[in-house]
This record gives C-alpha cells, sequence and structure tokens, in this order.
C-alpha cells in the first residue's frame, strides 16, 4: 500500500518507515502476515486494531526488537531487517513505560545521550529542555517510582524523544492512564509531535484516539492490514465489513443489492443509487452511520423509509434512538439535542417515523 | 473486663480467649534449651578465672588472649579470606546461573533448574567427603584454595536460589528500553539489570559470608593442615581440653553473624523497596 496523501512530505520523498512484505511466524501461526506499509516523514502513523492483531509485534519489528521471519524493514530507505535495536534510529516509548528505577528522571532522559557519548554540557541542556517540553520540572531528581501514571508516561516519552530520533514508536503510551487524563495527553502528544517534527509510529486499540491524532491509520486485523488511509477515508468510506464495525458505531444490516437499492430480508429495500463494482442480485452490507440517519427537515430527493421506534437513550449534547425496519432489523440514528430541545418533542418508544439519508452516506459492501 | 459493658463482639467462639498455656511452655522450653548453652558460651567468655561453671567475675582476658594467639589469628584470616573469594565467587556464577535459567525458556533450561536444586538437598557431609574424593583423585593439595572451590560449588544455589524469583520478576521491557537507548546487550546488563537486582545481590553476598564464615563440614574435609579455617581449628582445639579462649572466639563469631543476617534483612529497606531476602524473611 502507498500513501495517497502524506501531509508534511513531498511524494517522492524516501519513506521513513517501510515495510516491504514483513511476516512474523511464532510457533507456526502467523502473527502478521504479509505487511506492506509506507510511512512518510513527519508524518503521525496510527496502528489501530482489536487486541491481539499484531500491533505490537509490527512495531517491535520496526524497532528491531523482533526479527521477520519475512520480507524486510526499511529505514528512511536504508534495509535495517538484521540490525540490533541499538543501531537503529528509532527510539521506543513501551506500553509498560520501562523506566529505570534506578535512576532519577534526569538520568532516565540522559541514557539515551550518554551511550552515544554526547558531551556532558550538551547532555545537560537537552535533557533540561525535553524537561520542561514534557512539563516535568521540578521532577528531574525524583526517583520514577515516586511519579503519577502521566508523569512517568511524559518521562518516558522525553528518554526517547530527547535522542531526536528519525522515528518513534509509541506502543499504547495511553493505555494505562484515565480518561481525562488521557485526552489531555492525547493533546499534547499531538503538540509535541507537531513541535519536533519527528515520524510517530502509534499503536492504539482505541479509535478515538487513532482519529483525533492521526495524520493516517492503518486499521488492522488478525495480521494484516484491513485498510489504510486519512482518518475520514477509514471513518467516512470503510472498505470492509470489518473497519467499517470496528471504527465507531455503525448500522449494518444484510441484504441483496438490485436495480439501485439493497433489500433487505423481509423488509424495505433501501435506496443507494447506482455502484458499478457491485453485481446485481449479490448479497451485501449497507452501512450508515447514526449521525448520517435524518429523522426531520429533510432535504429534497433524499430516500425516505419508514420504522418503529423501539428504544430511545438519552446521552447529554445526543440522543440515539433504536428504530426498526423490519422484524429483527434494526438501526441507530443518533440525533443532535440542539434540534429537540425539549423533552415532549422527543419521540417516545412506538412511534413511528420516517427517516432519511443522503445515498452518498449508504456504503455498500459486498461479502 | 468492665461488667456493665456489654462484651464488644459478644458473638466471638468459646475458648478463643483462654491463655494458650500448654504452647507458652513449650515456647519457653523450646528458647531456653536452644539459647541456654549459647547464653552460657556468651557469659563464660567474659569469665574472669579459668573455670567453665562457676562465673567468678567480669574480664577480658579471654579476649585478649585470643588477640595474642597467632595460630586462632590465622584461621579466623584464612576464614575471613575463605569467605570473601567464596562470596564473590558464588554471587558471580548464581546470578549468571539465575540470569540464565530465567531467560532460556528451553528445556534445557528446565533441567538446569532442577540440577541446580541437587546442592541444595544433599547432605553437606555427602559433598565434603565428594570434594575430598575429587581433590584426593586430581592429586591436588588440600589448602585454602581447595576449601574455596568447594563452597563456591556449594553456595551457588543458594544465590541463585535467592535471584531467581527477582530475575523473573524483571520486567523484560525495562533491558530492551535500554538497548533501544543505544545500550549494547552487555551495557543493558550492567547499567540496567544489575542495578536493579542490586538488593537482592547484597543481600544473598551477606548470607554466604555469613554461612561460609561459619561453615564447619565441607570446610572440615577440604582444608589442608595449616592453617584451617577458624571453626575446623576450634573443633580441632576443643579436643585436647576446653580453652575458655574458645568460649570468646564463639562470642566473637555469633556478634558477627548476627551482624551480617541483620545487614542482609535490612538491605533491601535500605533501597527503600523489596528484593533481597524475601525467600528468608517470609515478606
Ligand atoms: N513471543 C510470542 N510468542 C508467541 N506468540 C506471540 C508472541 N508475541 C505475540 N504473539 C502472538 O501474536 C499475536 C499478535 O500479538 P501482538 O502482541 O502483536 O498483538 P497486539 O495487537 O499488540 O495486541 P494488544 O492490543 O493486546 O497488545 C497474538 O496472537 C499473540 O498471541
Ligand atoms: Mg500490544
Amino acid at each position: 500500500m502507498t500513501p495517497t496523501t502524506a501531509p508534511s512530505a513531498a511524494p517522492e520523498a524516501v519513506p521513513a518507515v517501510r515495510l516491504d512484505h514483513v511476516g512474523k511466524e511464532f510457533n507456526g501461526s502467523h502473527a502478521v502476515h504479509d505487511l506492506c506499509l509506507d510511512i512518510a516523514p513527519g508524518e503521525f502513523f496510527s496502528l489501530l486494531g482489536p487486541s491481539g492483531c499484531g500491533k505490537t509485534t509490527t512495531l517491535r519489528m520496526i524497532g528491531g526488537f523482533a526479527d521477520p521471519t519475512e520480507g524486510a524493514v526499511l529505514l528512511s530507505g536504508e534495509d535495517v531487517t538484521s540490525l540490533p535495536p541499538n543501531k537503529r534510529n528509532v527510539n521506543t516509548v513501551f506500553q509498560s513505560y520501562a523506566l529505570f528505577d534506578h535512576l532519577s528522571v534526569a538520568d532516565n532522559i540522559a541514557f539515551g545521550l550518554k551511550r552515544k557519548g554526547v558531551p556532558k554540557a550538551e547532555i545537560r541542556e537537552r535533557v533540561g529542555a525535553m524537561v520542561d517540553l514534557v512539563q516535568l520540572g521540578g521532577m528531574a531528581e525524583r526517583k520514577p517510582r515516586t511519579l503519577s501514571g502521566g508523569q512517568r508516561q511524559r518521562v518516558a516519552l522525553a528518554r526517547a524523544l530527547v535522542n531526536r530520533p528519525a522515528v518513534l514508536l509509541l506502543d499504547e503510551p495511553l493505555a494505562a492512564l484515565d480518561l481525562k487524563l488521557r485526552r489531555q495527553m492525547q493533546v499534547e502528544l499531538k503538540q509535541i509531535q507537531r513541535e519536533v517534527g519527528i515520524t510517530f509510529v502509534f499503536v492504539t486499540h482505541d479509535q478515538d484516539e487513532a482519529l483525533t491524532m492521526s495524520d493516517r491509520v492503518a486499521v488492522m486485523n488478525g495480521g494484516r492490514v484491513e485498510q489504510c488511509g486519512t482518518p475520514e477515508d477509514v471513518y467516512e468510506r470503510p472498505e470492509s465489513r470489518f473497519v467499517a464495525a470496528f471504527m465507531g458505531t455503525s448500522n449494518l444490516v444484510g441484504g441483496v443489492f438490485r436495480d439501485g437499492a439493497v433489500h433487505l430480508d423481509g423488509g424495505p429495500a433501501l435506496p443507494v443509487g447506482p455502484r458499478p463494482g457491485i453485481a446485481e442480485g449479490s448479497a451485501v452490507d449497507v452501512s450508515i452511520r447514526p449521525e448520517k440517519i435524518w429523522l426531520s427537515d429533510f432535504e429534497p430527493g433524499m430516500p425516505v423509509v419508514n420504522g418503529v421506534i423501539r428504544e430511545t437513550v438519552y446521552s447529554g449534547p445526543t440522543t440515539t434512538y433504536l428504530i426498526e425496519l423490519a422484524p429483527g432489523v434494526t438501526v441507530a440514528a443518533l440525533e443532535q439535542n440542539t434540534a429537540r430541545a425539549r423533552m415532549e418533542d422527543r419521540w417516545a418508544g412506538g412511534e413511528t417515523v420516517e427517516l432519511a439519508y443522503d445515498p452518498e452516506h449508504a456504503l455498500v459492501l459486498s461479502h | 473486663m468492665n461488667p456493665t459493658a456489654p462484651p464488644p463482639r459478644p458473638r466471638r467462639r468459646r475458648g478463643q480467649r483462654r491463655r494458650p498455656v500448654f504452647a507458652i511452655a513449650v515456647t519457653v522450653v523450646f528458647f531456653v534449651l536452644l539459647y541456654l548453652p549459647i547464653a552460657m558460651v556468651v557469659l563464660f567468655s567474659f569469665n574472669a578465672q579459668k573455670s567453665l561453671t562457676i562465673f567468678k567475675g567480669f574480664s577480658l582476658r579471654w579476649y585478649e588472649a585470643f588477640f595474642h594467639d597467632s595460630v586462632l589469628l590465622g584461621s579466623l584470616g584464612m576464614s575471613l579470606e575463605v569467605s570473601l573469594v567464596a562470596m564473590l565467587g558464588s554471587v558471580v556464577l548464581g546470578v549468571a546461573l539465575a540470569l540464565g535459567l530465567v531467560r532460556n525458556k528451553g528445556r534445557l533450561g528446565a533441567y538446569a533448574g532442577l540440577i541446580m536444586m541437587v546442592p541444595l538437598i544433599t547432605p553437606e557431609i555427602v559433598t565434603g567427603v565428594a570434594s575430598l574424593l575429587l581433590f584426593k583423585g586430581l592429586g591436588v593439595t588440600l589448602n585454602s584454595g581447595t576449601v574455596m572451590i568447594a563452597e563456591i560449588t556449594f553456595s551457588i544455589s543458594y544465590v541463585t536460589v535467592i535471584l531467581r524469583s527477582r530475575v523473573a520478576a524483571l520486567n523484560p521491557e525495562v533491558e530492551e528500553a535500554a538497548m533501544d537507548l543505544g545500550a549494547t546487550r552487555w551495557q543493558a546488563l550492567r547499567l540496567v539489570t544489575l542495578p536493579a537486582l542490586l538488593p537482592a545481590i547484597l543481600a544473598s553476598a551477606v548470607l554466604i559470608f555469613a554461612l561460609v564464615f561459619d561453615d564447619f563440614v565441607l570446610a572440615y574435609f577440604t582444608t589442608g593442615v595449616d592453617p584451617q579455617p577458624l571453626a575446623v581449628r576450634i573443633y580441632s582445639a576443643i579436643r585436647f581440653g576446653v580453652e575458655p579462649t574458645i568460649n570468646a572466639v564463639g562470642t566473637l563469631m555469633l556478634a558477627g553473624s548476627i551482624t551480617l543476617i541483620g545487614l542482609a534483612l535490612a538491605i533491601p529497606r535500605l533501597f527503600g523497596r523489596r528484593g533481597g531476602l524475601d525467600l528468608i524473611s517470609g515478606e
């Protein structure tokens, strides 16, 4: 797969990371299978997928902690497949942070520079600057054990960043933090990445995180990349049932494609317009995001279907309606609560409603 | 108990509050039997007279006698030397073995782990006789070197047992992080792994020193004639009648051992973390 949109990099630039048909086998089963990825310099690239899909294994092969059983790993055009981690110009933020508990925060951060033989004065200066960048001022002499989770995470980040690697690998660095701190660190991490301009390869199983932070996302499943593209690509235009289901809430209903519409089993037909790639009469899934379903103020030309409200879920800014289109076929529709401000305006269970959508938003995924 | 106030926990089972007189009695007898002889040694080391039965006033004359006894001092020196070398040797080898055993997940590692335990369950006298036969068979002259070798062989297992659980508890990502930051395998071991194991290493070193210093059986079989380790020397001396000097030596050894064991137990606390002799202190 080649990058179609690589921000902050000319299209002909040598990729910072290239995985060339990389595979990894453990005891006869593939954790990663025939992986091809190009990651552009300066890009914030996310590997997203469910537990066990091979994200960590992929990252470890880039870092040099796991040897690929097939294929090659290239960093800035150079084949590093057989180089040990200490000979690669990448640094890693480990999921467990892996801080050196017997060293102070400052010594943790200085570790990489000392190995490289950087002069003492320069080490002090760079460590100081890094401590400020990750907002750990006043904690430089503390031991990692005396820090909070978020602070430890920052030490791990600073310890890697201070070496100015070409690529920074991050394995679910925010997974151990509580939701609020996580949101805050997401913003900070993105800011830092912009400031230092280093390529980030970011592993996460949280799709929100991947969408908000990344320039591009590779959605992985069972050791393979299912889809790779901008957050908008993978969210708005999922190419497979798996991606549609994994990226946020999706209404996936099965049916048969005929005459520019998907005919649900025992229910109405959903007009989707002509689809050149889909054969007449083939079994397909339709996916429409809940927020793409309209319940009022339809625009002219929108297909309209009838349904019965089965459930109303109020969640602050939005209300989600579960609407039955046919026996056993239910879709979710999301409405901003600005539109229907008052309680009595909301629909109740059992009411029949009309719902409409833009056919462009109805994705047809063949099996 | 105040009769007007209701008992705080009325549902307590019957008999639980009775003092366990029998258990207390057994404990007292046990401790008297255990410590009375030792207390006698300490007491009579300060006796002003040569008598070993009647205390005739306080004096340090037997300590003075010990510090003027060149044979006993020679033995003390040898024991210190043997303990130090055995400590260093067995710690280096034992730590290496623990690292190897934990990281070799294959069948070889499993077998090696089992074989490693054998010295712990072998009666020491068997190890002693076996060492003697080996040295004789090889035509080696018995001296402090042979004692050191035997003691190292015997002590490695202790070090490994103490270290193995600590090594297994290490986060493998920490060593990977060191290599990620440019350290070689050896630097990662030296700069990250060994410091993390330091409390356990120091604790086992102190323990080995104390064990070897006190050891009699193995030393007896593997030592040459002159000098002899302190424990062996004391045993030989006692066969020709007990001098109160021996009490002074015993008291000094006791004080030394208590200090060392205390140190071994205190080391993890000095480092402000767990990691020393959990195995022994049962923490
Ligand atoms: N050292 C190993 N030996 C054997 N199998 C392994 C090893 N490491 C990983 N695997 C297997 O490879 C697959 C992918 O593992 P990996 O750690 O890459 O998943 P992941 O996507 O990072 O998952 P998570 O989100 O849970 O961290 C899993 O099925 C795992 O069991
Ligand atoms: Mg993982």
